[in-house]
């Protein structure tokens, strides 16, 4: 058989017509474009178990499969979500509470309180707030499918706060069966009661993550504000794109192909000026913050003027202007917790007014008696804003007389030795530059990086027995107003004795084609409420 | 034939219990602790020692290997540390769009790099061969970042003639498929063809001098006879060898562009993996590639007899 040009012709036409095929039939199942947001975040999901590690991916996956018993409004007061309603005892040690009507597993199960208990124990074992809820906790009685106590041993006012929360470790609401499963290990299932079902052959792990829209999910009648209200989801799909390469996520969003990047990088937001269908907005507007660890274990750190020379060398703006350029996107962090935060003050504050001081950090290195050895100062650079906070943070520091040695790897490898306690010389450290949200900053307890108790504590191990008696005080505390008085003394100690340093506080815009009604707010993205054209 | 074939498959075994064993010491002694990156940022020490005592990751260096060796020779790449998903789920999930994109770019960059080179030598010392040998070198000297963000500027956010990112499965049409798959084919295969003209040019030369060249133009041949029946045929083993050796380009390559490209290949699997020390991932993908290199080059010398029927083995 000889093959001609028009045989080959035919034969490529009809290949091609039955590859095409399945296409059209996948169709039918693939909401249209104007029904889909496809949306690139901060980064990879790598894990789908919101117990199991306290990366915020994981919790953004989390938000959109599962429920939670309370939400924050826009004020951080929690309000009732799966929640119907809930009471306090007089005597501050017992809750009650009660589920709400129509609330369904996407398996069809309806959610009981065992359900929730089962998650607030397993959450309750690795949450920093959630742990400090169940040290007090004597029982959890469930009184029928619907309602349920947590009866504390002493008076305690912060559980509803801690299953309210929506930074990490989030209190979200899973079967029975997955809760069950040891806090250490990952749950196999994911199946929620959220207004999002995960469309697991869809996805491509390290690639894209499809949730659609839970057809059996019952909102709340309220407008959504924060994580409380009604979680009204307007598109029939959403899906996370993980593109690594931002110069690419710019040219995608541009080009129309994806409708949200969640950080865009500040070097290329000038090629979307002109763009009319793409807006920047900064939807976390408390913003992000850079903070410095420092080793108290080892010299010269352990020394409290060798950490006060280093409140008083940092330049905040020079270290933002670095990384974000537009000073609209930035500014300094004098508050132990955060800027725009409830328990913000000004307390103790004077090496902020005073602005950098060079020549008093020098004066605080002499009298701490530094010998000279060098300082390991970790340096990540594979994160620009680290990476720019190390580079100028290490000059500073070798102006003010300390013998630096920046050592430079990739993030990974850095919170891997973060974690060695060993000496600088001998595999360990004494600086290194990390981020978080300022909301968790807000929160003297469940902010594991607030505690100073020493080496069961968070990196740098910083030791201060006034400080742990302000955050015990601060838990036990009836109201906000107490609340905030003890967190002003904790501040007037803190700046005392250094526990960290803060190198800036951002406000980085998203970018967002043609959505609407998105709720910004820190945290979290969520994804019901909004709009897409 | 048979025996040495043998020989080959067994020297390809070795090599690739070779490239695991340096790949799992490279890993293992290189810093980074995936249990620190799966605890995630807030995580306290201890639960990071938790859930490396969880994945074994505090077990001696030759118990894990030994683990991992066991596995592999049961032909179980194991699981990913971080979705608990079988390693070879993952990388049969990834397949298809790596090997549209090589294969692609394969039969592109030859099929363009081999015209090139032959006309070059052809018209050797001309302006043709001076521009072309010029673009070879540019082709070859620019980045494939750099090359993949000009084309994405200039056709997909310019003229929209072409998307700027993402695959679709053969499954979803030719014609997706294709219309997915051009820049980043453009993109990867300027340097194999640089890689393949220049090899081409300096071969066909080579031959272009023999003596039976000179009977032939003297029997009156025509040129394109001469050039693709006598002189190509008989430049061809350094230009398969050079085609073969590039593999190890192209698979460089890859990662790379499958990263500018967000296309959800072993590239950008193994990059990932790496970022967060996906140790089996890193070490099941590694252990693929050198096995593809090596069986590659394996069959490059296979066809040298067909190529040429003085060689035997």
């Amino acid at each position: 058989m000889t093959t001609t040009r028009r045989s080959f012709v035919q034969g490529s036409l009809a290949a091609g017509a039955l590859t095409a095929a399945p296409a059209r039939l996948r169709a039918q199942t693939t909401p249209p474009v104007s029904r889909t947001i496809r949306a690139v975040l901060h980064g990879d999901l790598r894990v789908f178990d919101p117990v199991w590690t306290t990366a915020n991916m994981t919790s953004y996956h989390a938000a959109m499969v599962y429920d939670t018993l309370f939400g924050v409004d826009d004020k951080f007061e929690p309000k009732p979500q799966m929640v119907s309603k809930y009471s306090l005892s007089d005597d501050r040690k017992s809750y009650s509470f009660e589920l709400r009507d129509g609330l369904r597993f996407t398996d069809g199960t309806p959610v009981t309180a065992r359900d929730c208990v089962a998650s607030i124990r397993r959450w309750g074992a690795r949450d920093g707030g959630g742990q400090h809820m169940m040290a007090r906790l004597a029982d959890t009685p469930v009184k029928d499918d619907k309602s349920f106590q947590l009866v504390m041993k002493e008076p305690y006012s912060l559980a509803v706060e801690w299953l309210a929360k929506a930074a990490t470790n989030a209190c979200y609401i899973m079967r029975e069966k997955e809760a069950q499963t040891d806090p250490m290990q990952q749950i196999q299932t994911i199946i929620g009661s959220g207004p999002f079902v995960m469309n697991q052959d869809a996805v491509v792990q390290g690639q894209r993550y499809v949730y659609d829209k839970n057809p059996n999910y019952v909102p709340r009648s309220e407008p959504a504000v924060f994580t409380s209200g009604g979680k009204v989801v307007n598109v029939d799909r959403v899906v996370y794109e993980n593109i690594a390469d931002e110069a690419t996520a710019i040219a995608a969003i541009r080009a129309g192909e994806i409708d949200m990047i969640e950080y865009p990088n500040v070097d290329l937001l000038s090629s979307l000026e002109g763009e009319k269908e793409i807006k920047l907005e900064v939807l976390n507007k408390q913003g992000q913050l850079g903070w410095a660890r420092v080793n108290w274990l080892h010299p010269p750190f352990n020394n409290v003027k060798a950490r006060q020379a280093m409140l008083y060398l940092i330049h905040p703006t020079e270290v933002m202007k670095a990384t974000f350029g537009d000073e609209k996107y930035f500014k300094g962090c004098s508050s132990l917790f955060g800027m725009g935060t409830p328990m913000e003050n000004d307390a103790n504050i004077d090496w902020f007014k005073g602005g950098q001081n060079i020549e008093k950090a020098r004066q605080l290195v002499k009298e701490s008696g530094y010998d000279g050895r060098p300082v390991v100062v970790l340096h990540a650079t594979n994160i620009a804003y680290m990476n720019n906070a190390a580079n100028l943070i290490a000059q500073w520091m070798r102006q003010a007389g300390f013998n630096v040695s920046l050592q430079a790897s990739d993030w990974g490898a850095v919170i891997t030795r973060r974690a060695v306690k060993s000496p600088p010389d001998q595999g360990g450290w004494n600086v290194f530059f990390t981020s978080g949200s300022v909301n968790a900053f807000g929160n003297p307890v469940a902010l594991s990086g607030h505690a100073a108790n020493g080496e069961k504590g968070w990196f740098g191990w910083p030791t201060d027995e006034k400080h742990e008696a302000f955050r015990d005080k601060w838990a036990a505390a009836s109201n906000d107003a107490e609340r905030r008085q003890i967190a002003r003394d904790m501040q007037q100690n803190a700046w005392d004795f250094v526990p960290h340093m803060y190198y800036g506080q951002w406000f980085q815009p998203a970018a967002l084609r043609n959505l609407t009604g998105l709720i910004g707010m820190p945290e979290l993205i969520p994804f019901w409420n909004v709009r897409k054209g | 034939m048979l025996s040495y074939i043998a020989q080959r498959l067994a020297q390809t075994l070795l090599v690739m219990t070779l490239v695991g064993i340096f790949v799992f010491l490279l890993l293992h002694f290189s810093a980074g602790d995936p249990a620190a990156i799966i605890a995630g940022d807030y995580a306290t020490p201890q639960q990071i020692v938790a859930i490396r005592q969880r994945l074994g990751l505090d077990d001696p260096l030759l118990v894990q290997f030994w683990r991992w060796a066991a596995r592999v020779l049961s032909g179980d790449l194991g699981v990913s540390i971080f979705s608990n998903t079988p390693v070879s789920r993952l990388i049969l999930q990834r397949l298809e769009p790596t090997l549209s994109l090589a294969l692609l770019t394969m039969l592109f960059a030859v099929g363009i790099a081999v015209s090139l080179g032959v006309i070059a030598a052809w018209r050797v010392g001309s302006l043709v061969d001076r521009a072309l040998m010029g673009f070879s070198v540019l082709g070859f000297s620019m980045p494939a970042f750099v090359v993949g963000y000009g084309l994405i500027y200039i056709f997909a956010i310019e003229l929209r003639w072409l998307p700027v990112q993402g695959y679709k499965p053969l499954a979803d049409g030719l014609g997706p498929w294709l219309l997915h798959l051009i820049l980043p084919t453009v993109t990867l295969g300027l340097a194999y063809i640089a890689l393949i003209a220049r090899m081409t040019r300096a071969s066909m030369l080579e031959v272009l001098e023999e003596d039976y060249i000179r009977t032939a133009k003297a029997k009156g041949v025509t040129t394109k006879t001469m050039l693709m029946k006598h002189a190509l045929k008989n430049a061809g083993v350094p230009i398969i060898t050079v085609i073969g050796i590039g593999v190890a380009l192209l698979i460089g390559g890859v990662v790379i562009t499958e990263t500018v490209f967000n296309i959800p290949g072993i590239g950008r699997l193994v990059v990932d993996a790496i970022s967060k020390r996906d140790y089996p991932i890193i070490q099941g993908v590694i252990l693929l590639f050198s096995g593809i290199y090596v069986l590659v080059n394996l069959l490059v010398d296979l066809s040298y007899s067909l190529i040429d029927p003085r060689i035997r083995y």
